[in-house]
């Protein structure tokens, strides 16, 4: 058990889902493992279909129909969510673990005042007597920086701007002070510079020290905000965990972590379209139909015979790790450019 | 004005309202004003970016161009020829000439169809080739010029992944070899990793096609990286524009400034009802973190500093000598 170090909040080992498709049986989650702090904001980058949603939900064990989970441990404040029964997880969702939607506007009842939606979740989950409820929602309210808390409680969500909503369900989420958020690409659907605050609340929920906070993301620019710790995920597994003073400094250990971070354009660059981006070759392949090696090899610049045959080991160097057989650690290297 | 100079599009005063359901039959009725005194040019070989935030009215102005849309009020001139006048055939044989590229690969491609009857099918339409054969080889240079391979001819959209829709829905638009793409978000929908592979086709069909791009994102980094000059929209109405680097690294407007990351302060955000912003005062007023009283007076004026080929719709520099009432309203001249 983890009870011997009590800063680690949570800690994936050797996670494993698998999903009966048409295609065949697929591992859209494959031998997970990692840990959050307590205090730490750690982020899972990935693409889409690399597993990062479906990692957030099985720390919920929200998994899909079908799906099996054949290995691992899921262990939250020293106890293996895997093995607990519905009652008891009911207990852990949403009060001590709880979940940040992409879409506000969708995980949001329309017909019903935000009041009474949050004040459902303090009449469900605690004995608190209904004359202090909407007090402590209206705290609440207020410390998700919503400007105007009262009103705001008697609102419907449509009178609400993307901000605002995403601010309530935040509102929601710390509502019973639970110790680990999940925050899965909580800005995608809000205007940049109202993204940058939301990035600034969520960060701020891990400074009381005793929470976590899982930040689920493809945008590395937001990732660089939040998070102290990045994961990168390619193809289920988790390819890469890097301190992120590490992987935005000296630069990431996979090649994949690398390439991504170096097909972006950088937003203050001098460079513009002249220089082609350096874009990763090919795509993403499939999950049903995997390369017998590492799943990056035939996009990485990197790959000998040996990648392309042999699944590749974990490399740690220091608080960074790789699952790679040539981590590398020179700064921004030299990706291949594609026209 | 010789043809090099003229630009290859520009709008003039663009407005489009749309009528807003309720009312009923005595009431009076609303309307919502998407895109209001939007006025830019796009010169030959040139990538305008167009930014702003969902609702900006950002589609729109695309669709108007496009002539998708016709607009309320105001002008699409397309190479000396005012769009929004001509109809009918003379329409279509302009269409050629200007093509789009759209956000959802997946809802844009007829499923039913193979990617070579999909990018072949302009040609067919507009007679640039009339043999099956010949269709067939010029049909194969497309998909090989986006990045695809003959053998791609006989798939359906379904079979190919995100990318490689986006890249047959490309090489449809380039087809006619048009003069002008419209591009709406096109990569928003892809991977990172794909994304910069489209990027760099647009770039390089800017590069040796010649070109010209409208480029609709939200993505600052992608429109600095990619285009000439760049049209901030908030609210419809054009807040700032300019030399895409000029405007970038030195941001006037509050909202740029906001978008660039330069400002430090924070924008307020306002119920979307109760915090409307009045059709006659400045569209970011609710959320200005540097608004002045005169702002809460008058429109602000659409202000020019024709040294940098810049413009601004803001009271804060108004009165600052390099800032000079723009002559012909918020039109900015095309510089290729």
């Amino acid at each position: 058990m983890a009870e011997g170090d009590d800063r680690t909040l949570l800690e994936v080992r050797h996670l494993s889902v698998l999903i009966e498709t048409r295609e065949g049986m697929i591992r859209p989650v494959s031998d997970v493992s990692f840990a959050i702090g307590r205090g730490e904001a750690v982020a899972l980058v990935g693409e889409s279909g690399s597993g990062k949603t479906l990692t957030g939900l099985s720390l919920l064990c929200l998994f899909p129909p079908g799906a099996t989970v054949p290995s691992g441990e899921i262990l939250f404040e020293g106890q293996d969510l895997l093995r607990l029964d519905a009652a008891a997880l009911r207990m852990i969702r949403g009060q001590r673990i709880s979940m940040i939607f992409q879409e506000p506007q969708s995980a949001l009842n329309p017909v019903l005042t935000i009041g009474t939606q949050i004040s459902e979740l303090f009449k469900s989950h605690t004995d608190l007597p209904d004359s202090q409820v909407r007090e402590r929602v209206i705290e609440r309210l207020r410390s998700a920086g919503l400007p105007d808390p009262e009103r705001v409680f008697k609102s419907y969500p449509h009178q609400l701007s993307g901000g605002m909503r995403q601010r309530v369900m935040i509102a929601m989420a710390i509502a019973l002070d639970p110790h680990l958020v999940i925050a899965d690409e909580p800005t995608t659907a809000l205007d940049p510079t109202v993204a940058l605050q939301i990035l600034a609340l969520l960060s701020s929920i891990r400074e009381s020290r005793t929470k976590g906070l899982l930040f689920i993301s493809h945008d590395l620019a937001h990732v660089r905000r939040v998070s102290d710790r990045v994961l990168v995920m390619y193809a289920g597994r988790i390819v890469e965990d890097s301190p992120a003073s590490r992987f935005f400094g000296d630069g990431p250990l996979h090649p994949y972590s690398l390439a991504l971070l170096s097909s972006r354009p950088s937003g203050t660059g001098e460079t513009g379209r002249e220089t082609p981006l350096p874009a990763i070759l090919g795509q993403v392949p499939p999950l049903w139909n995997l390369p017998p090696g590492c799943a990056f090899a035939p996009r990485c610049p990197r790959a000998d015979d040996r990648c392309r045959t042999d699944q590749p080991p974990w490399q740690s160097e220091g608080a960074s790790g790789a699952l790679c057989f040539y981590p590398h650690h020179s700064p921004l290297g030299a990706p291949q450019h594609v026209a | 004005m010789s043809p090099e100079s003229s630009p290859l599009l520009e709008t003039r005063g663009l407005v489009r309202e749309f009528d807003l359901p309720g009312g009923g039959l005595f009431g009076r009725r609303k309307t919502l004003t998407a895109v209001s005194d939007v006025s830019f040019s796009i010169g030959k070989g040139e990538i305008l970016g167009l930014v702003g935030e969902s609702g900006s009215g950002k589609t729109t102005i695309g669709r108007m161009v496009m002539r998708l849309l016709d607009p309320t009020r105001g002008q699409v001139i397309f190479d000396g020829l005012d769009l929004t006048r001509l109809s009918g055939r003379s329409l279509r044989r302009q269409r050629r000439r200007f093509q789009m590229v759209f956000q959802d690969p997946y809802a844009s491609l007829n499923p039913r169809m193979r990617a070579g009857e999909i990018v072949g099918e302009p040609l067919l339409i507009h007679g640039l080739a009339p043999s099956v054969r010949e269709r067939r080889e010029k049909v194969s240079r497309l998909l090989e010029r986006v990045g695809l391979s003959g053998h791609d001819l006989e798939r359906y959209p379904r079979e190919f992944s995100g990318g490689g829709r986006q890249r047959i829905g490309i090489a449809r638009a380039i087809a006619c070899q048009p003069d002008l793409l419209v591009a709406d978000e096109p990569i928003a929908s892809l991977d990172l990793s794909i994304g910069a592979q489209i990027i760099n086709l647009f770039s390089s069909l800017n590069k040796t096609e010649r070109m010209s791009l409208l480029f609709i994102s939200h993505d600052l980094s992608v429109i600095r990286y990619l285009s000439d000059r760049v049209v901030v929209l908030y609210r419809g109405r054009m807040v700032e524009s300019g030399p895409t680097r000029t405007v970038l690294d030195a941001p006037v407007h509050p909202y740029t400034r906001l978008l660039a990351g330069t400002s430090s302060g924070t924008p307020s955000e306002t119920q979307n009802g109760a915090g409307e912003p009045s059709a006659s005062l400045c569209p970011f007023l609710t959320r200005c973190p540097e608004a002045l009283p005169v702002c809460r007076e008058s429109m602000p004026p659409s202000l020019e500093n024709s040294e940098s080929g810049r413009q601004v719709l803001c009271h804060l520099v108004a009165g600052h000598s390099s800032w000079k009432s723009s002559a012909s309203p918020s039109l900015i001249q095309g510089s290729p």
